[in-house]
């Protein structure tokens, strides 16, 4: 430390202080704290194990509570299925175990050295990094849980009770999974890293259950269910259409596609619906309302069954419109027909996410696959959709796409359709409100007139009535007649006889 | 049915109303519905287990949509499939030819995907030899040059139906057993880890 502060001020450095501190006669370096690189690396293992170990205490004392926990409610829980497939199950448990952490160790210091080579020409950045990796992660974590995740983490752990041994182990890999990928900058990495992290981790842990734990692969498949599930909701915010991709690109680029293409009818796509039939067109309402659903979940599998959810629903639209069970054949043209209608909210991201991070067993085979599938054939038709795919004229999609013509009124049934056009209620709701329209114009304009000819009336008003007064005042000439003053006349009074005669003074003598 | 576990996925392929889903519902349920128009009968989705010795391998069968419109997204149907059944109808030559190119695509985009080319509609031949359009043997020239089964079935009669689904899981196992040697060795795990542990630092 001293040598750098002299080094600040200019001041002469002694070549006795340019050597490694540990006096190993090599030179040291300002950036490994004055040690040469063969002690620094050595010093730095040193703390480094010293952290892990204080990580691998934290990790035991979670274990201890998670065990006291659970003994004291399930004191006599039945025996996991290793103790019972195994001869010695405390042995063998514990000596493939403790080898798969020193691996993990190994890899921890491994990452160390590299991460140090990296680094080490520039200073003292890495060390720094290193110390954020291993702290920071705990406190965001709970920051970020909401009851959400609460909840799924208690549902989880509920789970994993039951499982005894086997449970604990996978609730330490899973928390230190997540402790690992949330302190990864998701910005750093890109998807198909992510992706491909999540997946090996899914891929290890299946394999150590069934290869160590010896578990069959229905119960195997049961817990990667659960810790898909777990896993995801905590990582969802960060990995659901990242930054780095250009997911949201795509999103509305596929959204302003489908809002383009309002006009596609269920002919066009060769598509067996009749949804005059009430329960045809409840059940497409069904399906519509799945599928946008579907970015509401968080957990892949979710997102899933939304979808399986949709299907079939349009496979019980499919069977009650043709009186039969339906095929591939109709069942893709009205999964299109349904996903233009419902033009759900970030579709491409929500088959990104559901790609990258599902269980891939579940994806490639499974029902719940078929029906994914066909939903990526869906949003990709959609995408390519040119004027062949629906047996339209080039000029025709033209006109179609630019808004110019819409499909009903080149038919010639615009102007006769009735309110109750079976086929597109959109566009019965449009010409009733058409109607409605010109009948409002029309009203408008007798107003309007009504409006006039009383504005006219107003301004002849006060001529007519100044007329008439005129044409009054010159047949009753205005003539003040002498005013009549009556002359009071007291002889001619005769009520005056009847009143007492006047008073007369008298004269008072004393 | 839903929660059935799937071991393997297989995919049908072939053009319109050469008789896929047929196929699959004379397998499935043991029977043919007759109709002027075929392309409509069963679930596009079925999962099937199916006895192979001492042990029980579930397919998990895909059907697709024929039409031409949908070719070019027909690689996100057989991503990842085990086995695919290309089918084409022994009356109608031009179904061969899209056969043909299914083939084609399965050979370029999914190696590991073993293919059971199947004639579809036997029992049309069988009443009147003059509909054949196909020679049964320049089907399986073509058939061992691309290196698969060749099966000539009929739903209607369910000729070689179970037959090449049988063949179909048979295959299957005796496969997954060689793939999954490799698979079991410790060292393969640790090298995945390691690929993840250097991506966070990718400037190599």
């Amino acid at each position: 430390m001293s040598q750098r502060t002299e080094r600040r001020g200019g001041i002469h450095v002694d070549q006795s202080d340019l050597l490694c501190k540990n006096g190993c006669g090599y030179y040291g370096n300002a950036a490994w704290q004055a040690l040469c690189s063969k002690c620094w690396r050595e010093e730095y293992q040193k703390v480094r194990h010293k952290q892990i170990q204080d990580d691998w205490a934290l990790a035991a004392k979670l274990q201890r509570e998670e065990e006291a926990a659970y003994a004291s409610s399930h004191g006599s829980q039945a025996q996991p299925p290793p103790q019972s497939t195994n001869p010695q199950p405390g042995h063998a448990s514990l000596g493939p175990f403790s080898k798969f952490e020193e691996k993990k160790t190994n890899e921890k210091t491994r990452k160390v050295t590299t991460v140090k080579k990296f680094f080490s020409p520039s200073s003292r950045s890495a060390p720094k990094k290193e110390t954020q990796e291993g702290k920071t992660p705990s406190p965001s974590l709970s920051r970020r849980a909401s009851f959400d995740t609460d909840q799924v983490s208690k549902d989880f752990m509920d789970f994993l009770k039951n499982l005894h041994k086997p449970g604990r182990e996978i609730h330490k890999q899973c928390r230190a999974f997540i402790v690992t990928m949330s302190s990864k900058k998701v910005q750093d990495l890109g998807a198909d890293e992510l992706s491909e992290c999540v997946q090996d981790f899914y891929q290890n842990l299946s394999d150590r259950l069934l290869g160590h734990f010896k578990g069959s692969s229905e119960s195997v498949e049961q817990v990667m269910d659960q810790v898909e599930k777990y896993i995801m909701t905590r990582l969802y915010k960060s990995v659901f259409c990242p930054e780095t991709s250009d997911d949201e690109k795509k999103d509305l680029a596929t959204q302003n596609r489908i809002r383009a293409l309002h006009w596609v009818t269920i002919e066009m796509l060769c598509l067996s619906f009749d949804e005059e039939i009430p329960e045809v067109s409840e059940n497409v309402v069904k399906a519509i309302t799945d599928v946008i659903e579907m970015d509401s979940k968080r957990v892949p599998r979710d997102k899933l069954s939304c979808i399986t959810r949709c299907s079939k629903h349009i496979f019980s639209a499919i069977r009650i419109t043709k009186k039969e069970p339906a095929s591939a054949d109709d069942f893709l043209p009205a999964l299109i027909y349904i996903v233009l209608k419902a033009n759900p909210p970030r579709l491409q991201s929500n088959i990104q996410y559901i790609t990258r991070f599902c269980n891939p067993s579940r994806l490639m085979s499974g029902e719940d696959g078929y029906y994914f599938t066909n939903l990526c054939c869906a949003a990709a038709f959609i995408e390519k959709l040119d004027a062949q795919s629906l047996n339209l004229s080039p000029e025709e999609f033209e006109r179609y796409m630019s808004g110019q013509a819409s499909p009903r009124s080149s038919d010639g049934v615009w102007s006769s359709a009735p309110p109750s056009d079976p086929i597109n209620p959109v566009l019965a709701q449009l010409n009733t409100n058409l109607e409605a329209l010109s009948g409002l114009s029309t009203r408008q304009e007798a107003l309007m007139e009504a409006a006039q000819s009383l504005q006219a009336e107003l301004l002849s008003w006060p001529q007519s009535v100044q007329h008439e007064v005129t044409g009054i005042l010159k047949k009753y000439p205005l003539e003040v007649p002498p005013r009549h003053v009556p002359a009071i006349d007291d002889n001619d009074d005769v009520d005056n006889d009847n009143l007492p005669p006047p008073l007369m003074p008298q004269v008072f003598s004393g | 049915m839903s929660a059935m576990r799937v071991d393997a996925k297989v995919v049908m392929l072939g053009k319109e109303s050469v008789g896929k889903t047929s196929l699959v519902e004379r397998y499935v349920h043991h029977r043919f519905l007759v109709g002027p128009y075929q392309n409509t009968i069963g679930a596009a989705f079925v999962a099937k287990p199916i006895q192979v010795g001492e042990k029980v391998i579930t397919l998990g069968i895909w059907d697709t949509a024929g039409s031409e419109r949908y070719e070019a997204m027909s690689r996100i149907y057989y991503r990842g499939a085990r086995a695919a059944i290309v089918s084409y109808d022994l009356t109608d030559s031009s179904s061969f030819q899209r056969a043909r190119f299914w083939v084609k695509e399965l050979q370029n985009c999914e190696e590991h995907c073993k293919i059971y080319l199947c004639g579809s509609k036997s029992d049309l031949i069988s009443e009147d030899r003059s509909l054949r359009q196909i020679d049964y043997h320049d089907a399986q020239d073509f058939a061992d040059e691309i290196g698969a089964q060749h099966f000539e079935t009929s739903s209607k009669t369910g000729t070689n139906v179970d037959e090449l689904f049988q063949k179909v899981a048979e295959d299957y196992n005796s496969n997954a057993f060689q793939e999954m040697k490799p698979e079991e060795t410790s060292v393969d795990l640790s090298q995945k880890k390691d690929s993840y542990f250097y991506s966070c630092c990718h400037n190599n």
